[in-house]
């Protein structure tokens, strides 16, 4: 007990007063537990806000692209990637630097499964199509009341239309053509309600004919809510207008080869009678000079395009970059990498492309000994700000053109007046008569050729070829690829067999 | 290190106090401070190697700094940190790497391994479970020098080394080189506009380029350290600064560092204590761009280790114009037609004008206050610090490599990273009745962590002479933005009871709060017990004693936690923001889980301690278990799904057992030669038993990047296996490859597809007969050979057995000390032997002259028939069989040779001591592993990430050989 009297004494005093100093400081701050991010926003109020809405809305389009977090201008999608295998597995370009990270197996049509075109092309669609779910899931639930009925029904219409595009992108790489069995095909996994959580990674492929059918469906419906045309006349090109759903609905029954609905949806945007432009809507029309909408992006002939600036993360992040692909070297007079070469054996070829065509300023070429031609188009150096063309009013006249000599199975007179809007415009010595085509077929095979030269380097040459289901040439030391070869169509991403137990391999 | 007799009085580290080795009944190993203190190391835990059961220690590769993976008991966590949590003088350490550039900073490297007095590794739950949540991988508690009561030392230690880079493989060389390629072209009848040329160098002599000597050089280091210490009764000190400057075997990287520390204690009456420690330290970690060795760096085109080996002899860094040899943001290749770009860059011009470097400040602080009211009451509070200030400095210049898109390209990022903990105990040690020994323990905690860093990246250099951040650019944007903060709020208890020295029993509580789990709240125990059979007076009658000198019988068992690397914000899903063409933007960016807790370890612990002949020869057997659950796994979903993260689950089990055995023996103690030998090792098993439902592999891509697969992690396996795609060798009638597939069918392969207009003829790539005629359809469907569909689980990457063999002999005024260790059981990916053999431009390794497949009717050939672009049959395309190896070896990791100069010399130069030394860090490696280190991992220690932290070499530079000279002066 010695020991206990001994404490009863003054020690006791020492020791209660440290007791409470150090106890009664410490009492912890219980709320540090529960601490609120200050750099992001929750899940529970993302929809809390009108300006929470609209900046997600906005997030469909297109976010900080370098870490692939998905949106119509990822850098894997419409901000440079996509557009980018467009081209390159066609015929007209050459893999200068055999990197597989900047897609020389997409230009040998050999990727694998595990390819990084093949995945991040997969990964991007995915990404973008679920944020798209996830709005249109949140707009339902109560985001519609917070900006209003009229605003929460565009808004549903601008995610329908970049959920419908994107849908319709994935087809082009990773499902056979239409044409093949009338869409009877595997399609893609058909997703349609916001996944936020675990434990839906299973779907099975739905067939071609049904992604499309939902494709048009989502298109169908934006027409319907998309307003006409937008106060700031920069929207008119970066964001979804009734003009941008029926436009893409030309490219998308082109695609299908249901060249009647190609003419009944072009014609709501085509005038009869030349110079051509939009009746209604966004006056979207054709400019005098092709190489004003390569400078100055926001024309009307641009009906949707990605914008860019110089921030990090507004433009397509690192290899991602149509003008790195494009554009050589700084060593040769470009601001790009030098990816890709204009094939010697391609297009610019092409004798009927005169060499007073406005578009072959677009070809650059350096070199004496070993001359060699790159695409100019994009000419913004690095960060590369050049905006991106999704679809351009020069792309629905010729779709309309095309499906009109093949409904009409005629030397349309319409169609070489089409044709002539958009070969006159870059050259005017060449004006094609009905008496220029023999039959049908060499109009058709004329607009095919236009495309190629006015769409050179804007993606859209491997839709061409797929729609068609024509045999890919053979380029370089790249050999042709018959629509029955291995390889015509990528193959389904590795990671989507690995954890998707539904998912078939093409 | 389990000691000698004296051993057993010796003070062991236990958390919020300190035992005696006699009194311990949990499973402690220590090693003293002077057993690392003069290696040529950066930080502690690379010294710790073989040196004490449990512990396993890779140093991932040959650059400095960077952290190695420290195991005890095993691998203990699939996607959080395997770590251990280290304690350094009562304050949790940050671990890791904590740069943003190429040159990583472990945290720990501020520590100068020559003011280290001990280092204390607790291992079961009985002696971790104080640690609570964060105690799952093992505590390591750092005890600094203090001073101690008598006259003033003084001590210099300083040493200088030279290091090298050892085993390269061997490559060809120009004429080789030419040759070879020229024969793969010929039969790739596409590629036939690809001609290598030989050609001269400015003095007329054919460019046989050496590019191993271009990346790499001999490193001199040296370091240097002065401590001061002393004491009187009341009051004692320990001051030291220490000056270290380290060259790496890659040229440019760089270690250096300045640091002093200060502890003192100081008794106030008799009641009270105070005292505390300073200490702050500099550290540069210096490094022109990526060594391509630093988690995620594997598959760079700038990756100095890689570029050393893939590019060609028959180009050279320079023009004969003295100018660099470029072509745009590559090397020049102008002698290499039919390629128009190499796209690998040229490391002379990186290593000449790049810079990727990381600072760091670091101070760590404590002060306590203790009262002693009574001699068995103890009061104590400690308040301490740790900040961690890292600045990032990284410039590429324009003129070619990563700076060439750019223009230039720069980037700066500060970070400051903080903690506070607070600590305040309460103890009573009692005896009763003389043998009733009692101490009690309780006390209450809290640490707080912020980090805040922010940084600017800017392109295009205005004016060439420019390589600063602050100079003119033109293009500016934010960069590594990091905000987080967590709060951890504990209370903990702890009851140590024994009874005459013979039985013990002790047990440990601790209640952790969270601020970073959904649910919050755990609460997490060990209990142990103790039977010192030697004790016993039938031992002493039956005359066991005699052998005997001490027998103790312990075990444990408890249940730990596991926090180690989860985001401060895990179990939220939230929002970001982004831009659309210069408009805010907010997007679903982070799959959270409201019900998040922490991973659970319930762990076993059996064994004895004995003492033989007098404590001549001492051991400890001890076998274990940690049966994990609830294992955090981000589960991957199907990238259809779209979610932008891997949701965090616990779901997850899987275990490590094994058995630890230690030795010390003093084999020869005669007057004038002593021999001191310490063996141990260390069986253990990993095993996954489950994942999460549905979920039945995790796959890990190299260095978390997207260019390979090699590691997968399935239930009844060990954590990470390799997956590979089988081979059955090489066809001897046709050279090509022979894959197996899922079935165990032989697949013929060949790159190059004649073509043939008869369709009788036509040839496939993937063929079921060596004529290639017919294709090759896979149960799926499929036509060729993939990874996906034919990988199989190969060969475990963790070892089965590891430890090390440490002796120490003394003649007269010699020592020499030797140590050897070892991992044993386990394979590694050599990734780079695939490179080494890819039919592109590549250049290959030597053995391709002798191993390739020439003509019809070479048998037993280990590659294909050379063609040109041929990256299928060499694994470059999928990681193949026929680059995994057996990693097993045994290392002669130092050696060191010393002599003590004899004080009847020394006495008149006022020198108490003076010893000098030569030793040398792998020195030897007995392996058959072909390729330069089978400890480094391509995917290094990476916190978040422990699938797959070793066994994976891709383009990794090995661990440097270094010799140093030193000595070791008393004043």
């Amino acid at each position: 007990m010695r020991f206990i009297k001994d404490f009863m004494k003054k020690k006791i005093i020492y020791s209660a007063a440290l007791c409470l100093i150090s106890w009664g400081f410490s009492a912890c701050n219980r709320d540090l537990l529960s601490p609120i991010p200050q750099t992001s926003v929750s899940d529970a109020s993302a929809f809390s806000t009108v300006s929470r809405v609209q900046t997600q809305l906005l997030s469909l389009y297109g976010s900080a692209n370098a870490t692939n977090i998905g949106g119509l201008k990822d850098g894997n999608l419409y901000g440079g990637r996509y557009v980018v295998y467009g081209d390159i597995r066609g015929e007209d370009f050459i893999n200068e630097t055999g990197n597989l990270i900047t897609g020389s197996d997409v230009w040998a049509e050999n990727p694998t499964n595990s390819a990084t075109a093949v995945a991040t092309l997969w990964n991007a669609g995915y990404l973008t199509i679920n944020k798209c779910n996830i709005f249109l899931d949140g707009m339902a639930a109560g985001g519609a009341t917070v900006v209003g009925a009229d605003l929460g029904k565009q808004y549903v219409a601008e995610a329908k239309l970049i959920r419908g595009l994107v849908y319709y992108s994935l087809l082009q790489y990773y499902a056979r053509p239409y044409a093949d069995g009338s869409g009877s095909k595997p399609g893609l996994p058909l997703r349609l309600s916001g996944i936020k959580g675990a434990g839906q990674s299973d779907l099975v492929r739905s067939s071609v004919a049904d992604v499309y059918a939902q494709v048009l469906k989502d298109l169908n419906e934006a027409e319907t809510d998309l307003p006409s045309k937008y106060t700031a006349a920069s929207d008119n090109v970066t964001r979804a207008h009734k003009n941008t759903a029926i436009a893409l609905k030309t490219r998308v029954y082109l695609s299908m080869q249901n060249y009647a609905s190609v003419v009944t949806e072009a014609n709501k945007m085509v005038s009869a009678t030349a110079p051509f432009s939009s009746p209604a809507n966004v006056a979207n029309a054709l400019q005098p000079d092709i190489t004003a909408v390569f400078t100055t992006y926001t024309t009307p002939e641009s009906i949707f395009s990605m914008p860019m600036t110089g921030t990090a993360g507004d433009n397509p992040g690192t290899q991602n970059q149509l003008a790195y692909y494009y554009s050589p070297t700084p060593a040769n007079g470009g601001v790009g990498n030098g990816e890709f070469s204009l094939n010697p054996n391609g297009i610019i070829a092409n004798t009927g492309w005169k060499s007073t065509d406005k578009r072959r300023s677009f070809i650059k070429q350096s070199g004496t000994t070993t001359v060699k031609n790159w695409l100019n188009k994009y000419k913004t150096a690095s960060p590369y700000t050049d905006y991106v063309p999704v679809i351009r009013y020069a792309e629905v006249l010729l779709n309309l053109a095309e499906a009109k000599v093949r409904t009409s199975n005629t030397v349309d007179a319409q169609a070489v007046a089409l044709l002539n809007a958009v070969r006159n415009r870059s050259d005017a010595a060449t004006t094609f008569t009905a008496a220029s085509f023999a039959a049908p077929t060499d109009l058709i095979n004329a607009i095919l050729t236009e495309r190629r030269i006015e769409f050179l380097g804007e993606g859209l040459r491997n839709n061409d070829l797929m729609r068609l289901l024509q045999t890919i040439p053979a380029k370089g030391t790249a050999q042709a690829k018959a629509p029955t070869d291995n390889g015509y169509i990528w193959p389904i991403s590795a990671s989507e067999l690995a954890l998707n137990k539904l998912a078939t391999d093409n | 290190m389990v000691g000698d007799a004296q051993q057993l009085s010796e003070v062991v580290v236990i958390g919020y106090g300190t035992q005696t080795r006699r009194d311990a009944t949990g499973s402690i190993g220590s090693v003293k401070g002077s057993a690392i203190a003069n290696m040529p190391i950066q930080s502690f835990e690379s010294g710790l190697a073989g040196r004490t059961a449990g512990v396993q220690i890779t140093v991932p590769n040959g650059v400095l700094n960077n952290p190695p993976v420290f195991r005890i008991r095993g691998t203990n966590s699939i996607s959080l940190s395997s770590q251990p949590l280290i304690v350094v003088d009562g304050v949790p350490a940050f671990t890791g790497d904590y740069s943003s550039t190429s040159a990583p900073a472990n945290p720990l490297a501020s520590i100068n391994p020559n003011d280290i007095e001990s280092m204390d590794v607790a291992k079961d739950a009985a002696a971790t479970a104080i640690y609570g949540s964060r105690a799952a991988n093992g505590v390591v508690f750092i005890t600094t020098k203090r001073g101690k009561a008598g006259a003033v030392k003084v001590n210099y230690d300083g040493w200088v080394g030279f290091s090298n880079a050892y085993r390269l493989p061997l490559l060809l060389n120009a004429q080789e080189y030419i040759n070879f390629k020229t024969q793969a072209v010929a039969n790739n009848p596409t590629a036939s506009a690809v001609k290598y040329t030989q050609i001269n160098d400015a003095n007329g002599n054919p460019i046989d380029t050496k590019w191993y000597d271009q990346v790499y050089r001999q490193g001199v280091s040296h370091n240097h350290n002065v401590n001061i210490s002393g004491g009187s009764e009341k009051t004692n000190y320990y001051f030291s600064v220490g000056y270290s400057n380290q060259q790496g075997i890659l040229k440019k990287n760089d270690f250096q560092r300045i640091n002093t520390l200060f502890n003192m204690d100081s008794k106030l009456g008799k009641l009270f204590t105070v005292g505390g420690k300073i200490s702050y330290s500099n550290e540069k970690n210096l490094s022109s761009s990526s060594s391509g060795s630093l988690y995620g760096e594997a598959f760079n085109t700038g990756g100095l280790g890689r570029l050393a080996i893939v590019l060609p002899p028959i180009i050279a860094p320079y023009n004969n114009d003295g100018s660099y040899n470029l072509n745009g943001a590559a090397i020049g290749s102008s002698n290499i037609s039919g390629i128009s770009s190499l796209s690998y860059y040229n490391p002379v011009v990186q290593l000449e004008n790049n810079r990727s470097n990381s600072e760091s400040n670091h101070i760590q602080s404590n002060v306590y206050a203790q009262f002693k009211p009574a001699d068995w009451i103890t009061l104590r509070s400690t308040y301490g610090i740790d900040y961690l200030l890292i600045n990032n400095d990284i410039f590429w210049s324009p003129k070619g490599g990563d700076g060439y898109s750019y223009n230039g390209y720069g980037s700066a990022i500060s970070g400051t990273y903080k903690t506070w903990v607070w600590t305040n105990t309460i103890q009573f040690d009692k005896t009763f009745a003389g043998s009733h020994n009692f101490s009690l323990l309780a006390g209450q905690e809290q640490q707080r962590r912020t980090s805040n860093a922010f940084g600017i990246n800017r392109q295009g250099l205005s004016d060439d002479a420019y390589n600063q951040i602050q100079a003119g650019w033109v293009t500016n944007n934010a960069t590594g933005m990091t905000y987080g903060e967590n709060y951890l709020l504990s209370g903990f208890g702890r009851l140590t009871y024994n009874y005459k020295e013979k039985y013990f029993l002790s047990g440990n509580v601790r209640q952790d709060e969270y601020s970073a789990l959904g649910e919050k709240k755990g609460v997490f125990w060990g209990a142990s017990a103790g039977w010192e059979i030697a004790q016993e007076g039938f031992w002493k009658a039956a005359k066991l004693d005699n052998v005997f000198s001490s027998f103790k019988i312990r075990g444990s068992y408890g249940k730990v936690g596991n926090i180690g690397g989860i985001g401060d914000y895990t179990p939220y899903s939230t929002y970001a923001s982004g831009l659309y063409g210069g408009a805010a933007t907010l997007y679903f960016s982070n799959v959270g889980n409201p019900n998040l807790k922490w991973e659970t370890s319930l762990k076993t612990d059996v064994g004895f301690n004995f003492g033989l002949f007098n404590d001549r020869i001492t051991g400890e057997v001890a076998y274990y278990k940690n049966d994990i659950d609830n294992l955090i796994l981000y589960v991957g979903q199907s990238p259809s799904t779209g979610l932008p993260t891997n949701p965090p689950q616990n779901v997850g089990t899987m275990y490590n057992k094994g058995l630890e055995l230690s030795l010390n023996a003093r084999i020869i103690n005669a007057k004038n030669f002593q021999w001191n030998s310490n063996f141990n090792i260390t069986f253990n098993k990993n095993e996954v038993t489950s994942l999460a439902p549905g979920l039945n592999s995790i796959q890990t891509w190299i260095g978390g990047g997207t260019s390979e697969i090699v590691n997968q992690t399935q239930p009844g396996y060990s954590l990470g296996q390799l997956y590979v795609v089988r081979t059955n060798g090489i066809d001897p009638a046709t050279g090509k490859r022979i894959f197996v597939n899922s079935q165990g069918q032989n697949v013929y392969y060949q790159y190059y597809v004649p073509t043939s207009t008869d369709p009788a003829q036509k040839q496939y790539a993937y063929s079921t007969t060596p004529d290639g005629k017919t294709q090759y359809i896979s149960p799926t469907g499929g036509t060729s050979i993939t990874q996906a569909a034919d990988g199989v689980m190969y060969a475990n990457v963790l070892p089965k057995q590891y430890g090390g063999w440490d002796n120490t002999f003394k003649y007269k005024n010699f020592d020499l000390s030797v140590l050897l260790t070892y991992q044993l059981g386990f394979y590694v990916y050599y990734g780079t032997n695939a490179g080494l053999h890819d039919q592109r431009w590549w250049n290959n390794a030597k053995d391709v002259l002798t191993d390739a497949w020439q003509k019809e009717g070479d048998t037993g050939k280990k590659y294909a028939r050379p063609v040109y672009g041929d990256n299928v049959s060499n694994g470059s395309s999928m990681p193949l069989d026929m680059n995994v190896f057996k990693g097993d070896f045994l290392r002669l990791r130092s050696l060191s040779l010393g002599y003590t100069l004899p004080s009847s010399l020394l006495s008149k130069a006022r020198i108490s001591n003076l010893r000098v030394y030569v030793s040398g860090q792998n020195l030897g490696i007995l392996t058959k592993y072909p390729g330069p280190d089978p400890e480094v991992s391509a995917n290094g220690a990476s916190s978040n990430n422990s699938t797959s932290s070793q066994g994976v070499d891709r383009n990794t530079i090995g661990n440097a050989r270094t010799i140093t000279v030193g000595l070791r002066a008393g004043f």
